[in-house]
């Protein structure tokens, strides 16, 4: 029996695979797997190949024994943390992951509790080997040395045991539960437990090492000195020595080590699998109930919801304003795509934000009694984050065409030009930048009063530049919105649309290319813009001043985007109009 | 008033649908049939702008709907099998919504009344999520109807229903058809189709194979061959093998 699930495994993945290579044999995905690959051939084989960023392959690690006992006390502790967490967190029943299909096949299937076990069993080992060679990848790009095939094996024993230990916890958890025994009662039981070692371990640290010092730690050394007495001596050394067994071998320095090593955590992992497929739990209703939750959060993310908007979990959100049946259509987006974003984006919001700045920001920037350096550098912080979130605010904010095109049904049938739906798509992620922006220019133009142990800025200076800045925020947000929105139309699988995530190395390097294409266009669409500011900047600084030569070039500069961001929206809108779903379908 | 005249629909070389002709006058109901692949769906979406025909042209109420879209679509609904619904809007924030699109001033009253006749009157302030599936179906039927549609396109209006709800939707179309709406409705559910509509489009291979008033074509295929119902017109017309025949 185990044999049909292994090859419904295998076919699985496969077929999975022979999806991808199809469909390389499109331009859009070819160009994104070479583009990914180079990716990570740069990024991480390199270094795998060359041995750069560790020890080559083959030849011993340099560590010296006592830091490797400290990583080993490190990694033992941290394994506990996770062991230990099995035990106090979850209140659910065990429950195996199972698709909704698994289940039509299997649960009614001539097939035994312990084939299905073993079946989850496998399936996890394709998870972890996966994840054994990312660790891989990562660990020696950032400089992890030693042999390779040595970490490989060391981190699949680390994961390994960890999953078996978890799956028999949960087993075992169920059982108590079967028994009377609470999930309250379990917890108690473990922390006390855990107390106890704790307590015994402080009290054995504090009678064999002198307390430290307030000056002790400000030395690393010291500070390692009393975490390695803590946790290579005395109790803890007897509670972490399985989990010292689980990571030997990851951080063994030659082949002779591994194979010291490997023995013992080998017979750990040997009885684990005893423990899980001897456990008779039965799991199968609650492993149902699993696959129906997981299927309706996958149902719900095609549909463009939320990862966490399953049935009756999602909060009724406020309306940030009235919306009449009459007026421009466009409002109505923005209206909706607020109510989106949740209930923080109100008007209401913005102000109370807008008061806090000049509350606080505006005494404090003013007093003698602040610390001369805390104003400029919390405005200088201010003002670095609106800069930023020009840039990282598109990325975060998606409450426009790239969250609304898995309805594009609904928006294709509403009575309106396709400027009129782009321009609505666009409204509410712009407004809430624009809104965060200006509250952070107010907090950057109150505080900074004076440049750090330097001379005051005077007031009109900053709000000169305050000015200037939220004059052209809202202009830059559109552009910065527009491009995902039109790579969106232009290229709909190139792009993530709703909050479904596709993979495979061919959408790592799409993103790449898309990531490169947007800031050049950005930077290509600034380009007018800041020609003018500048010219109009030297301008009136001559015959008006500076006070009024920034917001007034800002404003110039602001035109013109405004005129770019139009145009954008017109050819949008055309675009949209164009937009064929069925051709995208189809693709 | 919905013609269609020569529309044509590819995806890439292949015809989806195929130089389709017809037209339904205001109270009509015509029933669209064929077979699963037919372009039964596809039809709809050109009919009511979601896609674009690659060939012909749709006057919805006298518009045409490619060239002025606004205008068409400001008299059409179409209901898809699954209602596409905003899950972070209630059923009064999607009608408020809707309101605005279509610029519907009395919308409250004529929201309050929709979503009376459809028994959900108490369940403004839930989200979909919220809602069983006929539920969900119901609002984006109580959003359509919002705007007074002269034509509705349903495509199998009637998955998920209770019987009840079976009911209901019949009820419901008739009544549209009667206060002037024209209606084309995509089912396999020949025997609902034969009850509510007064016109049939057979179409296979995204090709119109039989087309005329319900009563014309029971008759002409009584004729061939006896006694005939939808459901063995659909069997000829199509030359599909019919189980146990």
């Amino acid at each position: 029996m185990i044999g049909a699930l292994i090859y419904l495994q295998v076919q699985s993945i496969k077929n999975r695979l022979r999806v991808r290579l199809r469909r390389l044999k499109k331009p859009k995905y070819l160009v994104g797997a070479v583009v990914g690959a180079a990716y990570f051939y740069f990024f991480f084989f390199r270094n795998l190949f060359t041995g750069r960023g560790g020890v080559a392959a083959g030849t011993a690690d340099a560590t010296p024994p006592e830091t490797l006992l400290m990583f080993e006390s490190l990694g033992a502790l941290a394994l506990f943390a996770m062991v230990l967490s099995a035990w106090i967190f979850p209140h659910e029943r065990a429950a195996l992951t199972f698709t909704e299909a698994e289940i039509a096949f299997l649960f009614p299937a001539p097939v035994t509790r312990r084939t299905l076990i073993h079946f989850k069993l496998v399936r996890s080992q394709i998870a972890i080997l996966f994840t054994t060679l990312l660790l891989m990848l990562i660990t020696r790009r950032f400089g992890g040395g030693g042999t390779a095939w040595i970490r490989a094996v060391g981190w699949w024993l680390i994961l390994s045991t960890l999953n078996l230990h978890t799956l028999a916890a949960s087993f075992a958890r169920t059982r108590l539960l079967e028994r009377g025994v609470s999930n309250w009662r379990r917890r108690v039981v473990v922390l006390s437990a855990l107390s106890v070692v704790l307590a015994a371990a402080i009290l054995w640290v504090r009678r064999t090492i002198p307390a430290p010092e307030a000056s002790d730690f400000a030395s690393l050394d010291t500070i390692k000195y009393y975490v390695r007495h803590a946790l290579e001596s005395g109790p803890a050394f007897y509670v972490l020595y399985p989990f010292r067994l689980v990571i030997r071998p990851y951080l063994a320095p030659d082949a002779h080590a591994f194979l010291l090593t490997f023995g013992p955590v080998l017979a750990l992992m040997l009885l684990h699998y005893w423990w899980v497929v001897r456990s008779d739990v039965a799991f199968e209703e609650a492993s149902v109930e699993l696959s129906r939750k997981l299927a309706e959060r996958i149902a719900a993310i095609r549909a463009g919801g939320n990862w966490h908007s399953t049935a009756g979990k999602q909060k009724k959100k406020r309306p940030p304003f009235a919306l009449r049946p009459a007026g421009i259509p466009a409002v109505a987006f923005l209206w909706k795509n607020l109510i989106s974003a949740g209930q923080a984006f109100t008007l209401r919001t913005w102000l109370f934000l807008a008061l806090f700045a000049i509350c606080i920001g505006g005494p404090m920037g003013a007093s003698r009694l602040t610390p001369g350096w805390l104003p400029p550098t919390i405005g200088i912080v201010t003002a670095i984050l609106a800069g930023y979130s020009l840039l990282l605010g598109p990325a975060i904010l998606r409450q426009d065409l790239r969250q609304d095109l898995v309805n594009a049904d609904v928006l294709k049938m509403y009575p309106l030009r396709g400027w009129q739906v782009v321009l609505g798509e666009l409204l509410a992620p712009t407004a809430i930048l624009t809104g965060a922006q200006w509250c952070l220019l107010l907090l950057a133009v109150t505080m900074f009063s004076r440049i750090p142990e330097g001379d005051a800025v005077p007031l009109t200076n900053r709000l000169s530049f305050g000015a200037g800045a939220a004059i052209i925020a809202p202009m830059l947000n559109l552009i910065s919105l527009v491009i995902p929105n039109a790579s969106v139309l232009l290229f709909p699988s190139w792009v993530q649309i709703g909050r479904e995530r596709a993979g495979g190395i061919e959408v790592i390097g799409q993103r790449l290319i898309f990531m490169l294409g947007s800031v050049l266009v950005f930077a290509f669409a600034l380009l007018p813009a800041a020609v003018l500011f500048g010219l109009v900047f030297f301008l009136s600084r001559l015959f008006l001043g500076m006070i009024t030569a920034l917001p007034l070039s800002a404003a110039v500069a602001a035109a013109v985007l405004a005129a770019e961001a139009g145009l954008a929206i017109w050819w949008m809108g055309r675009l949209f109009e164009r937009f064929d779903l069925s051709a995208e379908s189809v693709s | 008033m919905i013609e269609v005249e020569g529309l044509t629909k590819l995806y890439d070389k292949f015809p989806a649908v195929s130089d389709l002709s017809f037209a339904v006058r205001p109270g009509e109901v015509m029933g669209l049939v064929g077979p699963n692949g037919a372009g039964k769906t596809t039809t709809l979406r050109c009919l009511s702008g979601i896609i674009p025909a690659t060939n012909g042209a749709v006057r919805i109420v006298g518009e045409d709907l490619t060239t002025n879209p606004v205008a068409a679509k400001r008299q059409l609904a179409f209901f898809s099998d699954e209602p596409r619904l905003f899950d972070y809007l209630t059923v009064q924030q999607h009608l408020t919504f809707t309101a605005r699109i279509y610029q519907v001033s009395d919308y409250q009253e004529i929201g309050r009344r929709l979503l009376e006749e459809l028994e959900m009157a108490d369940k403004i302030e839930l989200l979909p999520g919220e809602l069983s599936r006929g539920m969900k179906q119901k609002l984006a039927i109580a959003c359509g109807l919002l705007h007074s549609p002269k034509v509705i396109f349903f495509d199998e209006p009637l998955t998920g229903l209770d019987p009840l709800g079976i009911r209901r939707m019949k009820d419901s179309i008739l009544k549209r058809a009667r206060e002037g709406a024209a209606i084309i409705i995509s089912s396999h559910l020949l025997h609902l189709l034969e009850e509510v509509c007064s016109h049939v489009l057979i179409l296979k291979n995204g090709r119109k194979v039989v087309d005329g008033t319900m009563g014309d074509i029971l008759q002409k295929f009584s004729e061939q061959s006896g006694d005939a119902n939808l459901e063995e017109v659909f069997f000829r017309a199509t030359g599909e093998a019919k189980e146990g025949k």
